[in-house]
This record gives C-alpha cells, sequence and structure tokens, in this order.
C-alpha cells in the first residue's frame, strides 16, 4: 500500500517541485469551446444537466432559474436524478418532461438557460444548442 | 462508502495542444474541444497511472507539485467533478 510512485512516470515534466493552484471549489477549469455534433448525436441526448450542479448542491431553483436557498418560498426543490439531454430539450421547449412538476418546469428551464461555461451540464446544453 | 474512483480518458483519445498556459484538448469520442487551466492537465496525468480516488489523486500530485492554496482535498473534488462532467474523466 501506498508505493511510492515512480517519479519519471510518463505524462508528468515537472522534475523539481513546481507550485500547482488548484483553485477554489467554486471556480472551474474547463470550458468546453466547440462540440462538434456530427459524430456526438446519439450521446448528446444521453448527456446529462445536474439541476442544480454541484456547485449549488441542496439550493432551490427560483422562477427565473437563479438558486436560492432551500425552502425558499415560491422556488422549486432540486431535482432528484439529472436531467438528460432529451429531457432538457422538452423543458427548453416549453413543455414537461415525464417526472418533472409542470409548476416547477418554467424554473428549470431558465437554470439551463442560465448554465455557463464551466457549470456542470453546460456542455450538454450547448450541444443542445447547436444546429444539426 | 468507498469514495469513488476515477480513471482518465486514454491518451490516444485526446488530441493537446498547449495555450500559453492554458490547454486545448480535442475528445476525440465526444468530438469536444476543452479549454484546461492547471490543475486539469495535472490531473489527467496523475490518473494516467491507473484509478484513483481524489484522496489518493491528491497524494499524486503531492509527491510533484506544492499546493498553492488550502482546501486541496475540496479543490481537487470540484476539480474531478468538472471534468467527469466533461467526459474526460470517468468514475473507474
Amino acid at each position: 500500500m501506498n508505493a511510492p510512485e515512480d517519479p519519471e512516470t510518463k505524462g508528468f515534466v515537472a522534475s523539481r517541485r513546481a507550485v500547482l493552484a488548484l483553485g477554489a471549489v467554486a471556480a472551474s477549469t474547463v470550458v468546453t469551446v466547440r462540440p462538434a455534433l456530427a459524430q456526438a448525436a446519439g450521446s448528446i441526448l444521453a448527456c446529462q444537466i445536474p439541476v442544480p450542479g454541484p456547485h449549488a448542491a441542496g439550493s432551490y431553483i427560483a422562477a427565473d432559474g437563479t438558486t436560492v436557498a432551500p425552502g425558499t418560498p415560491g422556488a422549486a426543490p432540486p431535482l432528484s436524478r439529472p436531467l438528460t439531454g432529451e429531457e432538457a430539450k422538452v423543458l427548453l421547449r416549453g413543455s414537461t418532461p415525464p417526472g418533472v412538476d409542470p409548476r416547477a418546469a418554467q424554473a428549470y428551464a431558465n437554470y439551463i438557460r442560465r448554465l455557463q461555461a464551466g457549470m456542470s451540464g453546460f456542455t450538454c446544453y450547448a450541444s443542445l444548442q447547436m444546429p444539426r | 462508502m468507498a469514495a469513488p474512483r476515477y480513471i482518465a480518458e486514454p491518451a490516444d483519445k485526446l488530441a493537446l495542444a498547449r495555450l500559453d498556459g492554458l490547454c486545448a484538448l480535442f475528445h476525440g469520442p465526444s468530438g469536444a474541444t476543452h479549454i484546461v487551466a492547471p490543475p486539469a492537465p495535472e490531473i489527467l496525468a496523475a490518473l494516467r497511472e491507473g484509478p484513483a480516488d481524489a484522496a489518493t489523486l491528491l497524494d499524486r500530485l503531492a509527491e510533484r507539485f506544492e499546493f498553492a492554496d488550502a482546501g486541496a482535498a475540496d479543490a481537487i473534488s470540484a476539480r474531478l467533478a468538472e471534468l467527469e462532467a466533461a467526459g474526460l474523466v470517468r468514475r473507474a
């Protein structure tokens, strides 16, 4: 257990101890810039959008899509499971996918519209926006 | 419950270009291109040594790097979550 790793392991170029910034929990280090849809059409509909994402786990979703404190009156509770891309498409068209409270659908749709690069689910949302 | 263990997408599935401190990664299977900042490339490289949970990954990175910030355990978990969301790592 805990056998020392080979310092010469391929993939690492640091030969001395460099300083590595791990970033703030809420910051993001990944931005997806160009989903190429032609070969990913199948996976797009199966991709997932957590509502809310891990950055706001437990928060409720206000009607305008912002995350608010749990129990806020008029806000929708977190979804118990991530939406699939297909379900997100239904929501963004103004309909309600099965298993989603119709009264909360608009809040969830607005949350998805507010996703920004780096937030969990953004890659999926961005993919849904790309023309086929 | 045991902490989730992660594996990185194999290097042959990713084309990598360094961009002055950032890194562009083209992920062939999804067709997506990602711009990643440190420590994402370092995490992917460390995970290629084998599956690891967040604590093990942190140990691997600590052998090579000083960490610039406190709260490393929370930060590394957040980084793993976003890499997973991007499809660049997955649960082992």
